[in-house]
């Protein structure tokens, strides 16, 4: 608690507002709004900034985040922010010389990444081949892109609409994809089942189950049959520009989750439905 | 060494704070561009040093103040430069955020008119005001006196508060 005594009374009621003064000054400053006209003037202004601030700040939250940033921050990739903002601005004099920190940084990241790599790499073995590895990226690049065209479907984003039934949909793509699944419920996580459709990446059936949020994102969990690779239930996060995916493998089939990449928890999602596919 | 998991989750908890960063960052140097540089430059920072936090209390408090203190590093780097400032967002020509149709023009209004309120206003409110930081607590992330933080505060309402006839003029 703040002791406001001997200052003015905008101050006093500012912080009568913040809740930050003694019980004692509080009830002198409510008889003195009540009986005084220009102290309740002032308090009701403060109040009125108190809200039209409130809103105003509000929507800077709306603003797009640069997704490079969130790139660097999740992966620390090299990418230069300055060339990818989705926000416009206009130059700006005596702008920040981050040139030779973000240089230095990205060296590091490399030199970290690569080194990391290599070890993985060594204690891997070379059992995966490369032919395997290159299947595994196109089948993920392959989900991308349908991401991509399907997700800005608003009126077509499904084949068959979760108003079908989800045992028609769970029968229908079980049975193309040769993988049993069960539909996960998403609700807790703030995700709406629209319904589902049948892909094919790198040549096999891939079953995709789709969903939206309350801003209306959408979400996708797609499968397919696969030979096991790699640790079981893993999950590997990667992005793909405006995308970010999480994939994992269990119990011979292959899954991801892929959802914008400036959702910070689409790891979190992807454990629900590793959990409860 | 911090472990990788630990790491990522790190990394994880700055990028759903990016929004949030980025709006205290615009409060301190009232132009999109230098936020989008600083909020960059400080979650590298609090990455390179998150060995540092011990969990304890609000991350965005640790990394408002790391970014507080980068700014003013800037500022004083700038003035040595070049003998001046930051360009106050009054004094540009034009618009530093992104906006199309009415509503989006309407909201660049409004953000440039409340960037535009003297230097400190903006901040003291996001952190009291909107996020609910306390006295104390951001005291301590702007590193400036209690008192400060109190008058600064009641300025910011008052000001705000005459922004609103001002939109309602501009609008009718």
């Amino acid at each position: 608690m703040q002791n406001t005594k001997g200052l003015s009374l905008e101050v006093r009621l500012s912080a009568y507002l913040d809740g930050e003064v003694s019980d004692t000054e509080r009830r002198e400053l409510e008889e003195l709004v009540t009986r005084d006209d220009e102290a309740r003037l002032l308090f009701e202004m403060l109040q009125a900034g108190n809200t039209f601030g409130n809103k105003a700040f509000e929507d800077f939250l709306h603003d797009p985040v640069p997704l490079s940033l969130v790139r660097r921050i999740k992966q620390g990739t090299t990418l230069n922010p300055k060339s990818e903002r989705v926000t416009a601005t206009v130059p700006v004099h005596h702008r920040v010389k981050l040139w030779p920190r973000a240089l230095a940084a990205s060296i590091a990241l490399l030199i970290i990444g690569g080194s990391t790599g290599y070890l993985l790499g060594m204690v891997n073995g070379s059992s995966q081949s490369n032919v395997e590895v290159a299947a595994a990226r196109s089948w993920l690049d392959d989900i991308a892109e349908y991401h991509r065209v399907y997700s800005r479907q608003e009126k077509h984003l499904v084949e068959v609409p979760a108003s079908a039934g989800d045992d028609e949909i769970r029968t229908w793509l079980a049975s193309s994809v040769g993988v049993n699944f069960k539909l996960p419920a998403l609700a807790g996580e703030g995700l709406t089942f629209e319904g589902g459709r049948l892909l094919v990446a790198a040549g096999k059936p891939v079953a995709q189950l789709m969903y939206k949020n309350a801003d209306g994102d959408v979400f996708a969990i797609c499968f397919l049959k696969s030979e096991p690779t790699g640790e079981q239930g893993k999950l590997n996060e990667s992005i793909r520009d405006d995308l970010a995916m999480v994939s994992w493998q269990k119990s011979g089939a292959s899954y991801v989750v892929i959802g914008p990449s400036a959702d910070a928890k689409l790891r979190h999602l992807a454990e629900t439905v590793s959990a409860e596919i | 060494m911090r472990p990788a998991t630990e790491s990522n989750e790190f990394r994880r908890d700055l990028v759903s704070l990016l929004p949030k960063l980025r709006r205290f960052a615009m409060t301190l140097t009232r132009n999109a561009a230098d936020a989008d540089d600083l909020v960059q430059e400080a979650c590298e920072r609090a990455i390179t040093r998150s060995h540092l936090w011990n969990g304890e209390g609000r991350l965005e408090s640790w990394i408002y103040a790391m970014t507080r203190n980068l700014w003013i590093d800037e500022i004083r780097k700038r003035k040595v430069r070049t003998g001046g400032g930051t360009v106050d967002i009054a004094d540009q020509d034009e618009l530093t955020i992104e906006a199309s149709g009415e509503k989006a023009v309407y909201a660049n209004q409004l953000q440039k008119m409340i960037l535009s309120m003297p230097e400190g206003l903006a901040s003291v409110f996001v952190l009291v005001n909107v996020e609910g930081h306390s006295y104390r607590e951001t005291a301590t992330i702007l590193n400036i006196p209690i008192g400060t933080v109190m008058s600064r505060l009641s300025t910011a309402r008052i000001r705000l508060a005459a922004m609103i006839s001002e939109t309602t003029e501009r609008r009718a």
